[in-house]
């Protein structure tokens, strides 16, 4: 069972206190921002300590020194955040210490945030849901993927974005697809005309033209999976740099590769077949200005 | 047709990507203007909202502010929560204590304004959840202990006015009370404190210099100009502007790809004629023009098809992403300005002039004779 109390903390540097200090675990971010290593000792403290310079500054009579006492700890750990996509967007540093430490320092009491319960393999998470708010008093239990989807609302608008933009692009790769393609086989005309004056049934030359499509679909179809692979894995590393984070941004997956060039031969062979059929019913002569 | 329609579809992604990137900046500036506060106060480190966090001593604050003589109106703002009880109900609400006078927060659609103790104003949202009426009187806490159930800062007041929060969610339930009747439900913790401090500045003051000021002489806040906000958000949601970027750019790609090839294919199939035209003594210069104009031509008829198919594209993802949580109603990401248009339209007619390029200098160097040869023979 885990107990979690979430506070804002300052921290002032450095300290020379020597002293039976507690420890505490602090992530990359803010130890590369305030310059902090294994070892080093910091002062916490619930409030900002400009907030007491400003109060004497501005109001002589009325300064009160505050009720929550400053502790020395030392930085025992650095720690890399975990992949979370709802912190990405925020610039916050974050400090784990001991509970009682925080509870102490934050003057929080004998209070937490949340309670979060790991339950055994097999467990009727259900049943003990409605056992826990049948006999709690004061708060309620959820289960933690029902949370998931409450706190995920953002990244659920972005999907929906994402997904949007991905079928207009789709319908416009779509029609540039099959624009290019039917261009292409325009610009054989006069082949598809030596080739029905030499006798070759129209048929033929349909079947032709489809697959020498498909072909360049598929070679296409090639390029832009590496393309999209290459772009994926600089989208990562950009991103994953801008936010310090481990997430990926951008995945390959096989499924969506399939797709991608299922649809692209599609396309392929159906700009093939407009293209073709067309030029295949006009005359030969008229495909050579006659 | 097809190539058109294809460079139509270019044209309003490359139109939305536009707006996109220069939309959602101009929509916070103007959101942020809206009522003539350039320069906001929030705790120190901390966005104006984004942290339950105060600002400590409010009087002597404004006393600071009030010595500089480019400050010329302080709304200083508290944030809070409240619980109305409604029968067995508890209906819970985000509440602003401020002062009717200078307040920058919400514009009063219909009733009073709260110019009472006991007045309070509420959104739509509000009101609806509590199926209240301008009048009403209502019970209102500002705390509530789940392990007793029992409420404190508990006070009777009188809705007066619906208003439209400016800076609210959509789906926000909201209120607003005079500052000092919410201090005085919040107890000591909240006395004094404000969440927020909104400044105008005086007309000609450059606001960048009196935010230097402020934050010279009030360690405790940190002072936001319009410029900024607009940075800070910027900043967070530079993840947009690189898509539109990236897109955009994409787009613009297509387009120039599409035009350029549709006038390769019409320059080969017109190849005979060229060299006619050519032979006849049609200047080289005039054939690249009449070619590059073709490529301009078609570009600026798909931008045109593309400015109706870019505006519903961008009205649907506008309102994907305007289901934000916590996003203000007013802030748009796809905001039509004519700017955009215009850009849009001027990067597609210079990709049309060179799109154009490669196919004229094709038709441009054809050999006459030999074309004119091959053209008899075929």
């Amino acid at each position: 069972m885990l107990f979690t109390l979430v506070a804002t903390l300052s921290l002032l540097l450095p300290q020379t206190q020597q002293s039976a200090a507690r420890t505490i675990a602090i992530d990359e971010t803010l130890a590369a921002q305030a310059k902090l290593k294994v070892g080093d000792r910091v002062t916490l403290l619930a409030r900002p300590a400009a907030e007491d310079f400003a109060v004497m500054t501005a109001t002589p009579s009325g300064y009160n020194p505050g009720v929550a006492p400053a502790e020395t700890v030392i930085v025992a750990a650095i720690m890399r955040r975990s992949a979370d996509p709802s912190q990405i967007a925020r610039a916050d540093l974050l400090v784990r210490m001991h509970l009682d430490q925080l509870q102490q320092i934050s003057g929080y009491g004998d209070r937490v945030d949340r309670f979060a319960v790991a339950t055994r393999p097999g467990a009727n998470v259900g049943r003990l849901l409605d056992d826990i708010n049948g006999v709690a008093f004061g708060f309620r239990a959820y289960r933690s993927r029902d949370i998931a989807v409450e706190t995920s609302r953002t990244f659920q608008v972005v999907s929906r974005f994402h997904r949007a933009i991905g079928v207009i692009t789709i319908v416009a790769s779509s029609v540039f697809l099959l624009c290019i393609m039917v261009l292409k086989v325009e610009e054989r005309r006069r082949d598809i005309a030596a080739l029905r004056l030499m006798g070759i049934s129209r048929s033929s030359v349909v079947k032709t033209i489809i697959v020498e499509a498909a072909l360049v679909s598929i070679l296409g179809s090639v390029l832009g999976v590496g393309l999209g692979w290459a772009a994926s894995l600089l989208v990562n590393w950009y991103y994953q740099g801008i936010y310090r984070t481990p997430l990926q941004f951008s995945i390959v997956t096989p499924s969506i590769v399939a797709a991608s060039v299922a649809l692209s031969l599609l396309l392929g062979a159906l700009a093939g077949v407009l293209a073709s059929v067309r030029l295949a019913r006009t005359p030969p002569l008229v495909l050579l200005g006659r | 047709m097809l190539a058109v329609l294809g460079v139509a579809i270019a044209a309003a992604m490359l139109l939305d990507m536009v707006m996109l990137a220069t939309g959602m900046r101009e929509s916070f500036r103007q959101l942020l203007l809206s009522r003539g506060f350039d320069i906001r106060l929030a705790p120190k480190g901390t966005l104006p909202f984004d942290t339950d966090a105060t600002i400590p001593s409010v009087g002597a604050i404004t006393t600071v502010l009030r010595s500089n003589p480019d400050i010329r109106e302080i709304s200083p703002v508290l944030g809070s929560s409240i619980h109305i009880s409604v029968g067995a109900r508890d209906v819970s609400a985000s509440v602003l204590g401020i002062d009717p006078s200078v307040q920058g927060d919400y514009e009063l659609v219909s009733g009073q304004d709260a110019l009472t103790p006991e007045s309070m104003v509420a959104n739509d949202s509000l009101i609806r959840r509590l199926g209240a009426r301008l009048g009403d009187t209502l019970t209102v806490a500002t705390g509530y202990d789940p392990q007793t159930r029992s409420y404190s800062g508990q006070r009777q007041l009188v809705l007066t006015g619906r208003v439209r929060f400016i800076y609210g969610a959509t789906e926000q339930s909201s209120a607003a009370v005079r500052r000092e009747t919410l201090e005085e439900m919040s107890g000591d913790q909240q006395r004094d404190r404000a969440s927020l401090f909104m400044i105008r500045v005086r007309q000609g003051a450059d606001p960048d210099r009196v935010r230097e000021w402020i934050e010279s002489y009030i360690p405790t806040v940190s002072a936001i100009s319009v410029a900024t906000a607009i940075a800070q958000v910027d900043q967070r949601l530079s993840y947009f502007r690189q898509l539109a970027l990236i897109l955009g750019s994409v787009s613009l790609l297509v387009g120039f790809l599409l035009v350029t090839t549709l006038v390769t294919v019409s320059v080969n199939e017109r190849s005979g004629e060229i060299a006619v035209m050519r032979a006849i003594g049609v200047s080289r210069n005039h054939v690249v023009q009449q070619i590059v104009a073709e490529g301009v031509a078609i570009s600026i008829i798909g931008a045109l098809i593309g400015l109706g198919l870019g505006l519903a594209t961008a009205k649907y993802l506008n309102g994907i992403l305007s289901t934000f949580p916590g996003l203000p109603m007013a802030i748009d990401f796809f905001l039509f300005q004519p700017v955009a248009a215009w850009s849009a339209l001027g990067l597609l007619t210079a990709s049309g002039i060179a799109a154009g390029i490669y196919p004229a200098w094709r038709a441009a160097s054809l050999p006459i004779s030999e074309t004119l040869r091959r053209e008899a023979i075929a």
